[in-house]
C-alpha cells in the first residue's frame, strides 16, 4: 500500500517535471521581439551612400503620385488661376469650391496634398539625416545627394508657402511625432530664407548633368532656375534676374535649348527634351505613378475616353493672335466620337477642351490615357527667359534689349516659322513690357501651374477675376483668397497652428 | 400507523418516506418500488413469525404482521383475494413461509423488497419474461437510477449502482421505455431479445447538459458566465457554407450579416457588438481546442459554444474580447459502426430585381440631361425606337444550385473510437460565372491507450476553388466596373454583342465593358488548401487529477489566378493582364494543462485548471503580374509568355503568443458556484514596454431554486443568478505596429524604376492591448418541469486603451500611429426563451425565441470627432460617416435632404448651423447650407435582433419553421444613389420616371442632371428585416419498411430558404455590407442579391 502511494507520488513528480521542463522550454525560446524580414528598421538602415540614394529617390517616388503630382496638387493651382475651369460640373465639389475660391478648410484636395507634401518633405528629411550617419558622410557622392534631398525639400515648401503663406517648417527627421506636435508657423519670409539656402547649397553642390540627360533630378541649372523663381516671387529682381540670366547663358553647359515645335513638347512618347529643366517622371503603366491628366482634360464621351474636368476659360482662346502655333496643341476644338469627327459644340460637355495632355499620352497609357509615361514639366527653359525679361524689367526699370530678346525668343518660337504672334513693338513702358510678359506666361503655360502663383505673386486677383477683362469671372476676395486654409485637422491636432488663415 | 391512499393502491408507509413522497409525484415512484429487484434485506431473512390466525381477512393477517414487524405491504386494495379469510397457527416461520401460506389459493403473489417493503400483486405480473441489460451514456459510463418501463404496463425498474436492470417483461413483444432526467427517453422493443443494453444521449435542453468551456466542461446547471450553445441539429437544419450562417438567428448577443452573399463569401460576426474601430472585432474561433483554427462544415460539427462574458472568455485573456466561439467536432461511440449519409440538393433563384427604366425611358432620360445641361446634341434622337431593350439584370441572373453530401461512419471497440467523413458542397451562383466548389474530411481518433491514459488525434483537411465575379466593385471607370453594379447602371439600349462579334460597352459616360462581358471575360480563381491536425494525450495522474497535453498544426495554401482578357477594356489596353498569387500560413499550437477535481465532505466540489500554452504563427505571401500576350487562352500560366512584367511582391510576417492560464470553480452544494480565471498573455505584436498583459475574471452563481423556502414552488422547476466580471484583450492588429518603418518602394528615373525608401511609421514601444470590462447579470428561469426555460442577461462592455490610429499633425511627415487610446462601450440585454408547447406520444412542438438588443457608443476619441468616407471610389462625392464621442461607431454623416426645389428642380438640403461672430459653429440656421450644416444621419447598429424557431414532430414527420430578424438599423443604400442621382452617367430605377420637370414639380427627385449625389438622408433606409429563413417537412420513412433493406434510420425533407422577407429596405438585400470594419457598417453598394431556395434532402443511417 505504502509503495503503491510513493510510486503514484513518484509518477506526480515525473509529470509535474515533464510539464516544467516543457513550459520553460518553450517559454526561453521566445522573447516575444519581432524580427521582421520584409521591412526596414530606420535605425539600422544608412551604411553607404547607396542607402542614402534610395532615401533621395524616396522623395521623388512621392512626387509622382496621384496625391501630389500625379492629379492632385496641379489641378489644386490650375484650378484656383483663371486659365482653366471646370468642364463636367459632376465633378467632386472639392474642384469646384477650389474653382469658386469657395474652398473650405476641409476640401478634399488640400487635405490630400498637404500631408503628401509634407511626407515627401520628411523623406528628404530621412535623406539628409541619414547621410549624416554614414561612415563616408563628407564624400562627394554623399554631399551631392544632400543637395539633391535640399532643393526637392526647398521645391516641396516653395509650393507650400505660396499657397498657404506661414506653415510650420519641419527641417529635421521627425522619430518622435511628439517632438513637434506642438510646433507653430514658420513666417513666411523665414521659410523663403530656408528655401534659399536650400537651393544655395543645391547650386554649389548638385552637378552639371546627369548621364542620359536625365531632367527629373535637379542639376546646377534646375537650382539656379529655382533660385530666379523665388526671387521673382520675393520681388528681389536683380537676383531673379541673375540667376535667370546664368541659365541662359549656361545653357550648352546645361544642355538647355527651346523646342523648335511647341507641340512635340506633349508628346510623351518624346521623354524630357532640351528644353526641360525640372521634371517630374512618371513611368507609363504602372499603378505606382498614377498619372490622370490626360483623362482629367481629355473629353467625356470621345474616343480619347477623357473626363472633361478641366476645360480652358471661356476667355483663353481669343487671348491668341490667330497662328499662334501653341494652340494647335493646348486646344481642342474637335474630335473623334466613335470614329466620326464630331466638333465641340456638339460634345456632351460643349466646350472647348486642352489638348496638351489628353492628345498623345503615349505607350504604355491606358485607353483614356490614365497612367500616361508623361513627365510632369516643373521649370522649362521658356520660363527662364520669360524670369529674366520680367526680372530685367523691373531692376532697369524698364524693358531692356536684353529683356525684349528674351521675351521675343518665347514668341518666335511660338510663331514656328509663320506671323504671328510677333515679336513684341520696342518701346513699351515698364508697366506695359511687365504685363506682356505675365500674358506671354498665360499663354505659355496653361496647364503648367503657374498662372495662379503669376497671379498671387503679382496680386492681381481682383482684376482677373473681377475686372471688365476678366476671362473667367469669379467673385475673388484679395483679403482672403490668395492664400489657401490650412487644412482644419491640422488645427485642430495643433492648436498652437491657429489662427487659419484670414477669411476660413 | 398512518394510511396513505392514492389511487386503486394504498400502502403503509413510515413517517420518512412520506415527506418524500409528497414532492414526487406518486405514481412514478410506486411504479418504481412495484419492480424493482433488490436482494431481500439481512432482516426478512431473519424475521421470525408465531401467529395465531382464526378467521381473519388476509387483510387483517397483513396488517396483523405490519404489527408484529418491519415488514409493510404494499398491495392495490380492490384485489378480492385480500377478504379471503384464514385460520392457521405458525410457530418461527420465515416470512416466506408465511407469506406463502397468507397468500396459498389466491391470483396474487408477493415479493419483498429492500426496506422491508413486501409487495402483492397478480401472479401474472410476477411470473414473465426477465429482461435484463446495462444502461450506460454515449461515453459508456454506467447511468445509475435510470427508470425503466414496460410501455403499457406500470411493471418498472431502476438500474442500479453498476447502470444494471432486471425487468419482467409482459410479453416478448413489449417495449421498454428508459428514462433518466437530462437524458432524451429512448424506447427500445424486446424483440424476444433477454439481455438489451441501452446507450442513453443527453437531452440537450436539459439542465444536466455538459456544456464546453475553455479548457473544460461544465454541467450547464453549474455554469456561472454567459454561454450560448448550438447544436448540431440547429447547424445542419439547412445547408450553409459555415457555421457563421448557420448560427445567425440562433442565440442571444449574435449579429451575423453578409459581406456580399457570393458563393464562398464571408460574414460579420460580432458577439455583444464591436469592441474596436481599428484592430478585429472578430471572435476568436477555437476548433477542439485549437485557438485560431478553421471550422470544419456544420455536419461534422457536435455542439458550439458561444463565450459571451468576461468569466467565459477570461480564460483566452488577450484575445477575449470579441467573444470566443468554441466548436466541437463528431467523436466516435462506442457500439456498431454507424454510416451516415447526408445529402441535399438546392433550387436558388434570386430573391428579388430591382425595376429600372427600360430603354426608351432610359433615352428620354438621357436626352433630358443633357438638354438641361444646355447642350445642343440629342444622344438618343429616336427614344421610342429602343422600345423595352435591354433587361440587363435577366442577362447575369441565372438559376443558381447547391449540392450538399456528407457521408461519415463512426464506432468504436472498448478502447477505440472513431468519426470520419467525407463532405462535398458545390454551390453555383445565381450570377453567371460564379461558383464555389469545397471538398473536406475529418477523422477523429480515440484511445484508451491504458488505464489511466487516453491519446487521440483530430484530423481534418479541405480544399475549396472559387471562381469569382466582379461583385461589390468599389471603382468604376472604363476598367472596373462590377458585374451586379454594371447591370444595373448600363444602357438597356444595345445588347451584349455589336455587330461585329465584339462585346458592347457603355454609349454613355466611361465606356465601361458591359456586365455580361465582364462576367463571362474576367477570370478569377482561387484554390483554397488546408491541413490541421492536433494530437492529445490526457494522462490521469491520479483520482481527479489530469493532465492533457495537445499538439496542434493548421497550414493554409491559397492560390488566385486572375486574368483579364483582350476582350475587356482593363485587357484590351494592356494586351492581357494575368496575375498570379500564392500565401502560405503556418499556425501551431502546444498546449498543457493539469485539472483537478475534489469534492470534500460532499458539499464542497472544487475544480482547479492551470495550463500554459504557446502558439506562433507565419504567413508568407507573394504574387506576380504580367502583361502583354499574345493570345489570351494561356490565362495566368504562361506569365513568361507576357512582354511587359509588372510589379512583383511577396511579404512575409510572423507573430508568437506566449501564455499562462488558471481556472478554480468551487460549488457549494450546487447552489453557491464561485468561478475564478486569470490568463497571462505575451505577445510579439505589442511595444517592447508592454508585451504581458493580464486578464482576470470572476463571476459567481446561485441556485436559488435548491434553497428550502422555493420548494415548495413547484411550478418553477429552475432559477438561478449569475453575476460576472472580468477582463479581456484585443491584440488583433497587423504584425510590426510597434516599429518604426521605412516603406521600400520605387521611383521612375527616366522611365525607369529604381529603389527607393521613405519613412512609413514611428515607433510605439508603448503599444499595449485593448481592454475591455465586461460585466454580466443573468437569470436562468424554468418552469414546469423546463416545459418553459428563459435565459436573461444584461451586460456592459467597456472597451478601453483602444487601438486606434491616432492621427498625427500631417506636417509630422505620419498620418497616424497606432496607439492606446479612447474608449467605447457596448452594452445590451438578451433574452432567450425556449419552450415545449406540446409534447405527448404523437405530437411535439418546442419553441426557441431569442432576442438581442444592443447600444454601441464611442466613449472618448484623442482628436474629438473624425469624418470620414466610404462610399465606394468612383461615386465621387463627400464624405460619409463620423466618429464622435456619445455617437454609435460608424454613424453616418451627411445633410438632411428636403426634397426638391419646386421652381427648379434641385436638391434643398437643410440648413441647420451657422458661425457666431467668433467663428464658433452654433446649431442656428444662417440661411447658408454648406459643410456646417452636416449631422448625424444614421446609425447602422440594430435595435435588436431576433430568432425563432419551431420544431413540430407528428408520428414521422417534422416540421421545422425558423424566422430570424434585424431591426432598427439603417443602411446606407449607395446602390440606389448611383440609381437616383439622375446626373446622367447611366440607367436609373424606375422612380426616376418621377424626376421633377416644369410639369410634374411635386416630387423628391430632384431635375435630370442635378448634382445630388451628395451625402444625405435622401439615401439612408431603414434597413430592418425579418424573414422566414428555413421552413423544412421532413418524413422518416418506419422502421419496419426500413428493417429489411437494413436500413436504420431514413428521413426525407424538402426545404425553403429565404422564401419569405419583410423589409422596407429598396436594394437587393438588406444583410450586406459592402467594406467590412467596425468603422463601415451598413453600407450596401452592388452587392450580390440573396437567393431563394427549395432544397430537398436525405439523411440515411446504416
Amino acid at each position: 500500500m505504502l509503495n503503491q502511494k510513493k510510486m503514484k507520488r513518484n509518477t506526480i513528480y515525473k509529470i509535474l517535471a515533464v510539464c516544467a521542463v516543457i513550459f520553460t522550454t518553450i517559454a526561453s525560446c521566445t522573447k516575444l521581439e519581432e524580427n521582421p524580414i520584409g521591412v526596414l528598421a530606420p535605425e539600422s538602415y544608412f551604411k553607404t551612400e547607396v542607402e542614402v540614394e534610395a532615401a533621395v529617390m524616396g522623395v521623388y517616388s512621392r512626387l509622382a503620385r496621384e496625391t501630389i503630382y500625379g492629379r492632385k496638387l496641379p489641378i489644386t493651382i490650375m484650378l484656383l488661376g483663371d486659365a482653366c475651369d471646370i468642364g463636367d460640373q459632376g465633378t467632386p465639389a472639392r474642384r469646384i469650391q477650389m474653382n469658386n475660391f469657395v474652398p473650405d478648410a476641409n476640401n478634399g484636395l488640400i487635405t490630400a496634398f498637404w500631408p503628401e507634401v509634407y511626407r515627401s518633405i520628411g523623406a528628404a528629411n530621412a535623406a539628409i539625416s541619414g547621410a549624416q550617419s554614414i561612415p563616408n558622410k563628407d564624400g562627394a557622392k554623399t554631399i551631392e545627394l544632400v543637395a539633391e534631398a535640399r532643393i526637392l525639400r526647398a521645391h516641396c515648401y516653395y509650393i507650400l508657402v505660396q499657397l498657404f503663406g506661414d506653415i510650420p517648417y519641419i527641417g529635421e527627421f521627425v522619430t518622435d511625432p511628439g517632438l513637434v506636435a506642438d510646433a507653430s508657423k514658420t513666417p513666411a519670409a523665414e521659410v523663403y530664407q530656408k528655401i534659399i539656402e536650400d537651393c544655395e547649397f543645391a547650386e554649389l553642390n548638385l552637378p552639371d548633368t546627369y548621364a542620359s540627360g536625365i531632367r527629373c533630378r535637379p542639376t546646377k541649372g534646375s537650382a539656379k532656375t529655382m533660385l530666379a523663381s523665388v526671387y521673382l516671387t520675393l520681388g528681389e529682381y536683380d537676383k531673379a534676374a541673375r540667376y535667370a540670366e546664368e541659365v541662359i547663358n549656361s545653357r550648352a553647359t546645361y544642355g538647355y535649348d527651346l523646342v523648335d515645335d511647341f507641340t512635340e513638347l506633349w508628346k510623351a512618347d518624346n521623354g524630357d527634351m532640351a528644353e526641360h529643366i525640372w521634371t517630374v517622371d512618371f513611368k507609363a503603366g504602372n499603378q505606382t505613378f498614377y498619372n490622370l491628366w490626360a483623362p482629367l482634360t481629355g473629353i467625356r464621351g470621345a474616343d480619347m475616353q477623357g473626363w472633361s474636368v478641366v476645360v480652358p476659360s471661356p476667355g483663353l482662346y481669343n487671348l491668341y493672335d490667330s497662328g499662334d502655333h501653341r494652340m494647335e496643341i493646348t486646344f481642342i476644338t474637335e474630335s473623334p466620337f466613335s470614329g466620326v469627327m464630331v466638333p465641340y459644340t456638339n460634345w456632351e460637355i460643349s466646350r472647348m477642351h486642352f489638348g496638351k495632355y489628353a492628345l498623345y499620352p503615349g505607350a504604355g497609357a491606358a485607353s483614356d490615357g490614365s497612367n500616361s509615361g508623361r513627365n510632369y514639366p516643373i521649370y522649362r527653359l521658356a520660363e527662364v527667359y520669360l524670369i529674366a525679361a520680367e526680372a530685367l524689367a523691373e531692376v532697369n526699370n524698364g524693358p531692356t534689349t536684353k529683356a525684349y530678346e528674351y521675351i521675343n525668343k518665347v514668341r518666335e518660337r511660338a510663331r514656328f516659322g509663320g506671323t504671328l504672334p510677333a515679336d513684341l513693338a520696342s518701346g513699351l513702358s515698364k508697366e506695359d513690357f511687365i504685363n506682356a510678359v505675365l500674358k506671354e506666361r498665360l499663354l505659355e503655360f496653361p496647364l503648367e501651374y503657374k498662372r495662379w502663383f503669376d497671379i498671387k505673386r503679382r496680386q492681381l486677383g481682383t482684376e482677373v477675376f473681377a475686372g471688365t477683362n476678366s476671362i473667367e469671372p469669379h467673385s475673388f476676395d484679395p483679403a482672403k483668397n490668395y492664400l489657401l486654409p490650412i487644412p482644419q485637422s491640422e488645427l485642430d491636432r495643433n492648436p498652437n497652428l491657429k489662427p487659419q488663415n484670414p477669411g476660413y | 400507523m398512518k394510511k396513505f391512499y392514492s389511487g386503486r393502491y394504498c400502502l403503509n408507509f413510515p413517517p420518512a418516506l412520506l415527506k418524500i413522497l409528497r414532492v414526487m409525484k406518486l405514481s412514478v415512484l410506486l411504479t418504481c418500488i412495484l419492480s424493482v429487484n433488490l436482494m431481500a434485506s439481512v432482516y426478512s431473512q431473519q424475521a421470525k413469525f408465531d401467529l395465531n390466525i382464526i378467521d381473519q381477512s388476509v387483510r387483517d393477517v397483513l396488517k396483523t404482521i405490519e404489527k408484529e414487524s418491519e415488514f409493510r405491504f404494499f398491495y392495490n386494495d380492490e384485489f378480492t383475494d385480500l377478504d379471503k379469510k384464514l385460520t392457521f397457527t405458525t410457530t418461527d416461520q420465515s416470512i416466506d413461509d408465511l407469506m406463502a401460506l397468507v397468500l396459498n389459493n389466491t391470483e396474487v403473489g408477493y415479493r419483498v423488497l429492500d426496506n422491508n417493503f413486501i409487495v402483492i400483486t397478480p401472479k401474472s405480473l410476477l411470473q414473465q419474461l426477465k429482461v435484463t441489460g446495462r444502461v450506460t451514456d454515449s461515453d459508456g459510463i454506467p447511468l445509475i437510477g435510470v427508470t425503466v418501463v414496460v410501455e403499457g404496463t406500470n411493471t418498472g425498474a431502476i438500474t442500479d449502482i453498476d447502470g444494471t436492470y432486471t425487468i419482467d417483461a409482459a410479453n416478448k413483444e413489449a417495449t421498454l421505455a428508459f428514462s433518466y432526467i437530462g437524458y432524451n427517453a429512448t424506447k427500445v422493443a424486446i424483440d424476444g431479445r433477454s439481455i438489451i443494453d441501452v446507450v442513453m444521449e443527453l437531452d440537450v435542453k436539459s439542465l444536466e447538459e455538459v456544456i464546453v468551456i475553455g479548457y473544460g466542461t461544465v454541467k450547464k446547471s453549474d455554469l456561472t458566465g454567459s454561454v450560448a450553445s448550438v447544436t448540431s441539429k440547429d447547424l445542419v437544419s439547412f445547408p450553409s457554407l459555415g457555421i457563421d450562417q448557420a448560427v445567425q438567428g440562433r442565440a442571444t448577443g449574435i449579429q451575423v450579416t453578409s459581406l456580399n452573399g457570393e458563393p464562398g463569401g464571408g460574414t460579420r460576426i460580432r458577439i455583444r457588438g464591436g469592441t474596436s474601430l481599428n484592430a478585429s472585432s472578430d471572435p476568436l474561433y477555437v476548433v477542439d481546442g485549437f485557438a485560431g483554427g478553421a471550422i470544419p462544415p456544420p455536419e461534422d460539427i457536435k455542439s458550439i459554444e458561444i463565450l459571451k462574458d468576461a468569466s467565459a472568455t477570461a480564460i483566452y485573456g488577450s484575445r477575449g474580447a470579441n467573444g470566443v466561439v468554441l466548436v466541437t467536432t463528431k467523436s466516435g461511440k462506442t457500439g456498431d459502426t454507424k454510416i451516415e449519409f447526408n445529402s441535399s440538393y438546392s433550387f436558388n433563384k434570386v430573391g428579388k430585381k430591382l425595376e429600372l427604366l427600360n430603354a426608351t425611358e432610359f433615352a428620354e432620360y438621357i436626352n433630358e440631361v443633357r438638354a438641361n445641361s444646355g447642350s445642343t446634341s440629342v444622344p438618343f434622337p429616336n427614344p421610342s425606337s429602343y422600345g423595352v431593350g435591354t433587361d440587363w439584370q435577366d442577362i447575369i441572373f441565372k438559376d443558381g444550385s447547391l449540392q450538399n453530401y456528407q457521408l461519415s461512419a463512426s464506432g468504436g471497440k472498448e478502447s477505440f473510437r472513431f468519426y470520419t467523413s467525407l463532405n462535398y458542397y458545390g454551390q453555383d451562383g445565381i450570377v453567371i460565372n460564379s461558383d464555389y466548389k469545397r471538398y473536406s474530411g475529418l477523422t477523429n481518433l480515440d484511445i484508451d491507450a491504458g488505464k489511466n491514459l487516453k491519446v487521440g488525434t483530430r484530423m481534418f483537411f479541405r480544399r475549396s476553388i472559387e471562381n469569382g465575379v466582379k461583385s461589390q466593385e468599389g471603382s468604376g471607370g472604363a476598367t472596373n466596373t462590377g458585374v451586379i453594379s454594371g447591370a444595373l447602371i448600363i444602357s438597356p439600349t444595345i445588347g451584349i454583342y455589336n455587330e461585329d462579334g465584339s462585346f458592347t460597352t457603355s454609349p454613355i459616360g466611361d465606356p465601361y465593358d458591359n456586365p455580361y462581358a465582364t462576367a463571362t471575360q474576367y477570370v478569377n480563381e482561387s484554390v483554397n488548401d488546408l491541413y490541421q491536425g492536433s494530437t492529445y494525450v490526457d494522462l490521469t495522474i491520479m483520482e481527479g487529477l489530469v493532465f492533457k497535453s495537445t499538439l496542434g498544426v493548421s497550414i493554409r495554401n491559397n492560390r488566385n489566378g486572375n486574368y483579364t482578357p483582350t476582350t475587356l477594356n482593363a485587357g484590351r489596353n494592356v494586351g492581357g493582364d494575368a496575375g498570379i498569387g500564392s500565401s502560405k500560413s503556418t499556425s501551431v499550437l502546444n498546449e498543457n494543462y493539469l485539472s483537478y477535481n475534489k469534492v470534500i465532505n460532499a458539499v464542497h466540489k472544487l475544480n482547479l485548471m492551470a495550463g500554459h500554452s504557446y502558439q506562433s504563427n507565419r504567413n508568407e505571401w507573394w504574387t506576380s503580374n504580367n502583361n502583354s500576350y499574345i493570345t489570351d487562352s494561356y490565362l495566368f500560366w504562361n506569365l513568361d509568355g507576357g512582354a511587359d512584367y509588372q510589379l512583383d511582391y511577396s511579404d512575409l510576417s510572423q507573430w508568437e503568443l506566449l501564455s499562462y492560464y488558471g481556472r478554480a470553480n468551487y460549488n457549494f452544494k450546487d447552489k453557491y458556484l464561485l468561478t475564478f480565471t486569470g490568463r497571462f498573455d505575451g505577445s510579439s505584436r505589442l511595444g517592447k514596454n508592454n508585451k504581458w498583459g493580464f486578464f482576470p475574471s470572476s463571476a459567481f452563481a446561485w441556485n436559488i431554486k435548491q434553497e428550502p423556502f422555493l420548494e415548495s414552488f413547484q411550478t418553477l422547476s429552475q432559477l438561478k443568478f449569475r453575476a460576472s466580471y472580468g477582463v479581456t484583450g484585443n491584440t488583433d492588429i497587423g504584425v510590426y505596429q510597434s516599429l518604426a518603418n521605412f516603406a521600400s518602394g520605387v521611383a521612375a528615373i527616366n522611365e525607369a524604376t529604381v529603389n527607393a525608401v521613405v519613412p512609413s511609421s514611428v515607433a510605439n514601444s508603448d503599444l499595449a492591448w485593448e481592454s475591455t470590462q465586461q460585466t454580466d447579470i443573468g437569470l436562468d428561469i424554468g418552469f414546469w418541469n423546463g416545459r418553459l426555460n428563459a435565459n436573461l442577461d444584461y451586460y456592459y462592455k467597456k472597451t478601453e486603451d483602444l487601438l486606434y490610429n491616432v492621427p498625427l499633425p500631417q506636417y509630422s511627415g505620419y498620418s497616424s500611429s497606432l496607439r492606446n487610446i479612447g474608449s467605447l462601450e457596448n452594452k445590451g440585454f438578451e433574452l432567450g426563451l425556449s419552450t415545449v408547447n406540446i409534447e405527448n406520444s404523437d405530437l411535439s412542438w418546442t419553441s426557441d425565441f431569442n432576442i438581442s438588443f444592443s447600444r454601441n457608443k464611442v466613449l472618448s476619441l484623442p482628436s474629438g470627432e473624425v469624418i470620414y468616407k466610404r462610399r465606394p471610389g468612383h461615386l465621387i462625392g463627400d464624405d460619409t460617416h463620423i466618429l464622435t464621442e456619445g455617437a454609435p461607431a460608424g454613424s453616418f454623416y451627411g445633410y438632411i435632404y428636403d426634397g426638391v426645389n419646386e421652381a427648379d428642380g434641385s436638391p434643398i438640403y437643410r440648413d441647420i448651423a451657422g458661425r457666431d461672430a467668433d467663428n464658433k459653429l452654433i446649431m442656428q440656421p444662417d440661411g447658408v447650407v454648406n459643410s456646417d450644416d452636416r449631422t448625424i444621419i444614421g446609425n447602422p447598429h440594430p435595435d435588436y435582433i431576433l430568432g425563432f424557431n419551431n420544431t413540430l414532430q407528428y408520428k414521422n414527420f417534422d416540421l421545422n419553421i425558423f424566422f430570424q430578424g434585424v431591426v432598427g438599423n439603417d443602411m446606407m443604400n449607395f446602390t440606389r444613389m448611383e440609381l437616383e442621382w439622375v446626373n446622367g452617367k447611366g440607367n436609373q430605377m424606375a422612380t426616376v420616371l418621377n424626376r421633377w420637370t416644369p410639369s410634374n414639380t411635386q416630387t423628391d427627385i430632384p431635375v435630370a442632371g442635378a448634382y445630388s449625389s451628395i451625402t444625405s438622408t435622401r439615401w439612408v433606409e431603414d434597413g430592418s428585416y425579418v424573414r422566414l429563413k428555413n421552413v423544412s417537412l421532413g418524413y422518416n420513412i418506419p422502421e419496419r419498411i426500413l428493417q429489411k433493406a437494413g436500413i436504420e434510420k431514413l428521413r426525407v425533407y424538402i426545404g425553403g430558404q429565404n422564401l419569405w422577407t419583410i423589409t422596407k429596405y429598396t436594394g437587393y438585400n438588406p444583410d450586406v455590407s459592402y467594406n467590412d470594419g467596425n468603422t463601415s457598417l451598413g453600407l450596401d453598394y452592388g452587392s450580390y442579391p440573396s437567393s431563394r431556395s427549395i432544397t430537398f434532402g436525405l439523411n440515411v443511417t446504416f
